[in-house]
């Protein structure tokens, strides 16, 4: 019974966050009286996804400072894309090496009087992680095998299929759901009945977010206020007027459902009419100063959700933001690394994302603490890939890098056994033993499948349901990097 | 595969033919005339709506199990055979003009599944009856009890029969009004096909489909463009618009170029005065002239067509205004491309394109050279310019190998190749800025002449490169101009490109989702893809005919479209064109409601020239969640927040400030009347509908009219007549806003079929 209990629960109680689609009140009853207390999670749980829309260059956010910076530099520093020695910050992850970070990811070091700090900190403390040349795999590939052909992800290198492979931890063909909405698809009973959906985007509609029956809201930002972020206009008219014709605007998205695009445009102001009500009472700010960025204000709201969490009942989250700008294929780096300001004569396209990256997200940690949450609160980075350690183009101004494939990610959050490096570090090496061909293109060590499983793990998703979220899992040697719980 | 199948096949036709003959064909004396502009008729048994359907290799009858215990195809999958009649088939068209789906009932909720529908063919004996096999869903659970099944021709859906899998019953109740449909007792005659409409006869345009129409070809119906399309035609109306030049000779005039620093352009020392050097900005560096250029054209211009395709074109062959220091002087060259060459071919298309210096420094081109040549615009310009990813048939649909997966069009290495192809190409030499405030001149840019050959030859790639299907470009030869190889080699490339097979039926559907649906059948790509081929005079790439076969095609054309996926969702300049013609609106082109450059449009989500990535607006691919993967491409920024901010923005145009629309607002600098972001405001006409206040199921109509070709259902007309009834406002405007408010924000309005 509570198998099939909860089995019902999965398939109706997502759907029902978006109240106005379940006309039925015998069936909000029926689904009431089988939500029971004891599929209800007792404590507070969120993922927290930051996309680094583009491709973001793994190759200068972390760097090997010991022997191997020789091979980074040959290869980059003729054509004025390496960053040199002393500009990097130095870290020493457990496991062992020596690596610096990209000065931007905690500017506070050149600048001591910057406003904002970077992740640093967050790393000696030991609650950030790095995962190592991470991507979308079919399969555990080698160079050999890359080479003849076989085992290789749908249409590696372009943005678009690598953005929704990286979302929906599907490498073989194109998905109509993201990971993070399927894992929704199977978590909905630890929510019991909210007034919410499970998943919030700040970044418009996702792929990440969409599951099979679970549905995002999508939100603006900040400086946006949250009891702002949802409100039909009923401008003119007497008071009565307005409400009819609210009565009659809500009516319509009942009739002419057959129409399948129809039936689609009126979910979703549903979704939206339902969750108004909501998010329509005034809410406390958060207490901690956030960058005024567009990840900043991002992080910002997702933050004030948080914030509101007890208040609408929510105990699981999963969260979507973007920071757009990685695609370096020209002016990556500019001539002042340490600059927080982009451009030729500052840090470069790059050096101003990473700057906005790093202080977007420690304050966000940072209000983490301030609300007690910071063990229960995973934040992670994904991309659409690396890019090649070969520069494309050479000189200032036209010097960049192209799509590649694997690429290193950033996992944030108190519960985090941080400090450390998961995965493997590429071999730096043109035509390497991890190089697609001779341009440097890593061939991923670590499936975004395993990443995204040892996240869910945390998160509360059944091992059970493993295979079905993550249907290439099993090709894997780990369902479990580790580096959580 | 399908092959063994059908092999298998033949000979069992006999052996149905008997045992339809039998037990259905000749049963009835229900007569079913066959007639255009009718979706098929799905036969069904005399007394009920069960379908007439078998098992398509044992012909054993329903219940069926969606798996087979003898493997007979390599999927195991169960096909079915059904029969129809009143195919409005016209020549040459086969199978994949069909679509079929199920609707069934899993765990409570109704869940609709595609069925691919494989083959066709005549009863032999009955030829004017059809049989079809379609392929169960692999989704599809295996006793799910009875599933309606309906079939698509033309945007045209059949009645929906039962049919029974795993067990006879339960399922969906039939829909309202459904009667069975047997064979008529005496079978009927063979319909041959016709040859498709020409679509010249005015009296085609007199209904619904005049208006539907004008939805697709133009920026949306006036009632002065709708009178003269019923009395033209839909052929004369596009051959003229084919001649229609814009005012001027071109919709987006060469604006000053300014330098690239703003802090030179618009200094301090030049404007003092912080209003005239927030002006300064606007006018040169932000796409707000241009995107008043855009509404004042779209709202007034009379090559209405030459503007929907040329927007049609700059969403495949993107360039965006935020990675060019958003200048607006940057890309209206770039716009000029498309204005000039929107009915020309698609090969000078290409060509443009590639060498507009907008495009070299959104793409990198510009100053690309053999040293590690940058591959962005060689990806970009095969992925999402021209062939795509995928290989494709004729029809636009993926090619597939032995093992059911698609093939690439290219790889990485062709990638490399066209990379190298495009190096060498830089900005022709520097222009001249005077400022308008000193007089002094400073060299800028050039972004206003296409991309020369650079001085600096070495550059230039000259080794052989292998492009796609594996033609080589010869390595330069002991002699040959270093300038003459690069531009040979060019044209070379871009002949490689514009002949692959690919680009024909690419090209076609990505514009016919913009023009007409998201989801076109196959049948119907292939039909634009082969105009695009072929103009009929042996021309590739003739726009005039792709869109003309667009237009005129059977799939289109039609008062009303009844298959359920058909249409696509307006995006936000379309919502907004529409209305601003519908209503004989006045405006200025500043479409916001706070007045100043950041307008509503950003809110909803499309910031007009200023796209987030070269993926447009929103991605060509996207896929709707809760369908049964259709393609919806304008849902890619459909969101909680956007669906409100369009009804926010319906509300602030119709119904807020007493329904005046967008305020003029009252300029900042004084005695400079030309500086204010909204000198005329914006400002729909309700006159046409004053007369209609006493009377609003007359309102409701005409609305519907306008507004939805008259395919507005009974239920929404009578919940908009009875709260438009119940207004209370004794202003005469009041009730046609109010019936506007609700028609134009609702998604039967939004979704555009």
């Amino acid at each position: 019974m509570a198998q099939s209990r909860r089995k019902f629960l999965q398939q109706t109680g997502c759907a029902l966050t978006g109240a106005a689609l379940v006309a039925s009140l015998d069936q909000l009853n029926l689904i009431s009286a089988m939500a029971q207390t004891s599929d209800v999670a007792s404590d507070y749980r969120a993922l927290v996804c930051i996309f680094l829309s583009g491709g973001n260059d793994c190759n200068n956010t972390i760097i090997p400072l010991d022997s191997e910076y020789n091979s980074y530099s040959s290869v980059r520093s003729t054509a004025q894309l390496a960053l040199s020695q002393q500009v990097l910050l130095p870290i020493s992850p457990i496991s062992g090496r020596q690596f610096g970070l990209h000065p931007n990811l905690s500017p506070e070091v050149a600048n001591p009087t910057t406003t904002f700090k970077g992740l640093l900190d967050l790393w000696n403390q030991q609650k950030l992680a790095v995962l190592c040349n991470v991507g979308t795999l079919v399969q555990p590939l080698t160079r050999t095998q890359y080479q003849s052909g076989t085992g290789r992800p749908y249409q590696l290198f372009s943005h678009s299929d690598q953005v929704a492979q990286q979302q929906a931890s599907i490498s073989n063909n194109p998905s109509q759901t993201g990971w993070g909405g399927r894992v929704a698809d199977f978590t909905g009973a630890l929510n019991g009945i909210v007034p919410l959906p499970m998943n919030v985007s700040v970044a418009g509609t996702s792929l990440f977010a969409t599951g099979q029956t679970s549905r995002q809201l999508a939100i603006s930002p900040a400086p946006t206020s949250l009891n702002q972020v949802l409100v039909l206009n009923m401008f003119g008219g007497t008071l009565s007027d307005q409400q009819a014709r609210r009565n009659t605007f809500a009516q319509l998205l009942g009739f002419d459902l057959d129409r399948a695009l129809i039936k689609a445009s009126s979910d979703t102001t549903n979704q939206a009419l339902s969750t108004s009500a909501a998010l329509s009472s005034s809410q406390q700010d958060v207490v901690t100063a956030f960058p005024n960025t567009s990840l900043g204000n991002q992080l910002k709201q997702v933050a004030r959700l948080m914030k509101f969490r007890d208040t609408l009942g929510m105990k699981r989250q999963i969260f979507f933001c973007t920071l757009g700008g990685f695609d370096t294929h020209t002016q990556q780096t500019g001539s002042s690394p340490t600059s927080t300001a982009g451009g030729a004569a500052g840090s470069g396209n790059q050096g101003s994302l990473l700057f906005q990256l790093s202080t977007a997200m420690r304050a966000f940690y940072d209000e983490t603490v301030a609300q007690n949450i910071q063990n229960n609160v995973v934040t992670f980075t994904l991309s659409d890939f690396g890019r090649t350690f070969q520069p494309s183009g050479s000189g200032s101004g036209t010097v960049g890098s192209d799509h590649a494939w694997g690429n290193h990610a950033f996992i944030m959050g108190g519960a985090i056994h941080g400090g450390d490096f998961y995965g493997k570090y590429p071999t730096l090496a043109l035509g390497g033993p991890d190089d697609t061909d001779n341009r440097g293109r890593w061939i991923p060590s670590t499936s975004i499948d395993q990443y995204a499983a040892t996240l869910a793990t945390w998160y509360g998703l059944a091992q059970s349901d493993l295979p079905t979220v993550f249907p290439f899992l099993s090709r894997f040697p780990s369902s479990n990097l580790g580096f959580l719980g | 595969m399908k092959k063994n199948f059908l092999l298998c096949l033949r000979p069992c036709l006999l052996r149905l033919l008997c045992a339809c003959a039998a037990l259905a064909l000749c049963s009835s004396v229900n007569s079913l005339q066959a007639a255009p502009g009718v979706g098929p008729v799905l036969l069904s048994n005399n007394d009920s709506t069960r379908a007439v359907a078998v098992e398509s290799v044992t012909l054993k009858s329903e219940p069926f199990t969606p798996n087979q215990i003898v493997p007979f195809s390599a999927d195991n999958r169960t096909r079915i055979i059904i029969f129809a009649m009143n195919l409005d088939t016209i020549a040459g068209e086969g199978v994949n003009a069909f679509s079929a789906d199920a609707e069934a009932v899993v765990n409570g909720a109704t869940t609709r599944y595609t069925l691919n529908v494989e083959y066709m063919s005549p009863v032999p004996g009955f030829e004017g009856i059809t049989e079809f096999i379609v392929r169960l869903n692999d989704q599809m659970p295996a006793d799910m009890g009875d599933v309606l099944i309906r079939l698509n021709l033309h945007g045209m859906a059949s009645n929906r029969v039962r049919v029974a899998i795993g067990h006879v019953g339960g399922g969906p109740t039939d829909d309202q009004g459904a009667v069975p449909t047997p064979a008529p007792q005496t079978p009927p005659a063979p319909i041959p096909a016709p040859a498709q409409n020409p679509y010249t006869d005015p009296a085609l345009a007199a209904g619904g489909d005049g208006v539907r129409f004008l939805e697709q070809a133009t920026w949306g119906p006036t009632s002065s463009d709708l009178a003269h399309v019923r009395s033209v035609g839909f052929r004369a109306y596009l051959n003229e618009q084919f001649a229609a030049a814009p005012v001027g000779s071109t919709n987006y005039p060469t604006l000053n170029l300014f330098p690239t620093d703003t802090e030179v352009g618009c200094s301090a020392t030049d404007y003092p005065v912080l209003a005239e050097r927030t002006m300064c900005f606007r006018d040169n560096y932000s796409m707000y002239p241009l995107q008043i250029m855009f509404f004042q054209n779209a709202r007034n211009g009379q090559d209405q067509l030459r503007q929907r395709v040329a927007y049609a074109l700059h969403k495949i062959l993107i360039v965006s205004g935020r990675d060019l220091n958003n200048q607006p002087a940057w890309v209206a060259p770039y716009l000029q491309v498309f204005d000039r060459n929107a009915f020309g071919n698609f090969r000078q298309i290409l060509m443009d394109v590639t060498l507009n210096p907008g495009m070299g420094e959104y793409l990198d081109m510009r100053g690309n050279s053999r040293v590690s040549p940058n591959e962005n615009y060689a990806r970009e310009i095969l992925q999402l310019f021209s062939v795509g990813v995928d290989s494709l048939n004729a029809d636009g649909t993926p090619k597939l190998d032995a093992n059911g997966n698609r093939i690439s069009t290219y790889d990485q290495a062709t990638i490399t190749n066209f990379a190298r192809v495009f190096t060498g190409w830089n900005l022709s030499p520097n222009k001249t800025w005077t400022n308008p405030k000193t007089g002094a001149t400073a060299p800028v840019p050039n972004y206003i002449d296409s991309m020369a050959l650079s001085n600096n030859t070495s550059t230039y790639d000259t080794a052989s490169k292998t492009l796609l299907n594996g033609q080589v470009l010869p390595a330069i030869t002991a002699g040959q101009d270093l300038r003459q190889y690069k531009t040979a080699e060019l044209n070379a490339a871009i002949d490689n490109i514009f002949n692959n097979p690919n680009t024909g039926p690419f090209i076609a559907k990505a514009l016919i989702s913009q023009l007409v649906t998201s989801n076109p059948s196959p049948a119907y790509v292939q039909r634009v893809a082969a105009a695009f081929n072929d103009n009929g005079a042996g021309v590739r790439g003739d726009m005039k005919a792709a869109i003309t076969a667009i237009l005129l095609d059977p799939e289109s054309r039609g008062d009303v479209k009844s298959d359920p996926n058909y249409g696509h969702l307006r995006e936000p300049v379309l919502l907004t064109t529409n209305l601003l013609r519908a209503f004989n609106a006045t405006t200025d082109g500043n479409i916001s409601n706070n007045g100043t450059r950041f307008g509503l449009l950003l809110d909803m989500g499309q910031d007009l020239f200023n796209p987030p990535t070269v993926f447009s607006y929103f991605p060509a691919d996207y896929q709707v969640p809760g369908t049964s993967a259709l393609f919806g491409p304008e849902f890619g920024i459909l969101s909680t927040t956007t669906t409100f901010k369009r009804a926010n923005f319906i509300n602030a145009l119709v119904l807020a400030n007493s329904g005046n629309g967008f305020l003029p607002i009252t300029p900042p600098i004084a005695g400079n009347p030309a500086s204010s972001d909204r000198p005329t405001g914006t400002k729909i006409d309700y006159s046409a509908y004053q007369a209609m206040a006493g009377n609003p199921a007359q309102l409701v109509d005409a609305l519907n009219q306008l507004l939805m070709h008259g395919t507005m259902s009974q239920a929404m007309k009578n919940s908009i007549v009875t709260n438009v009834t119940n207004v209370t406002n004794a202003n005469p405007d009041w009730r046609a806003q109010t019936a506007i408010y609700l028609i134009a924000s609702s998604s039967q309005y939004q979704v555009q079929r």
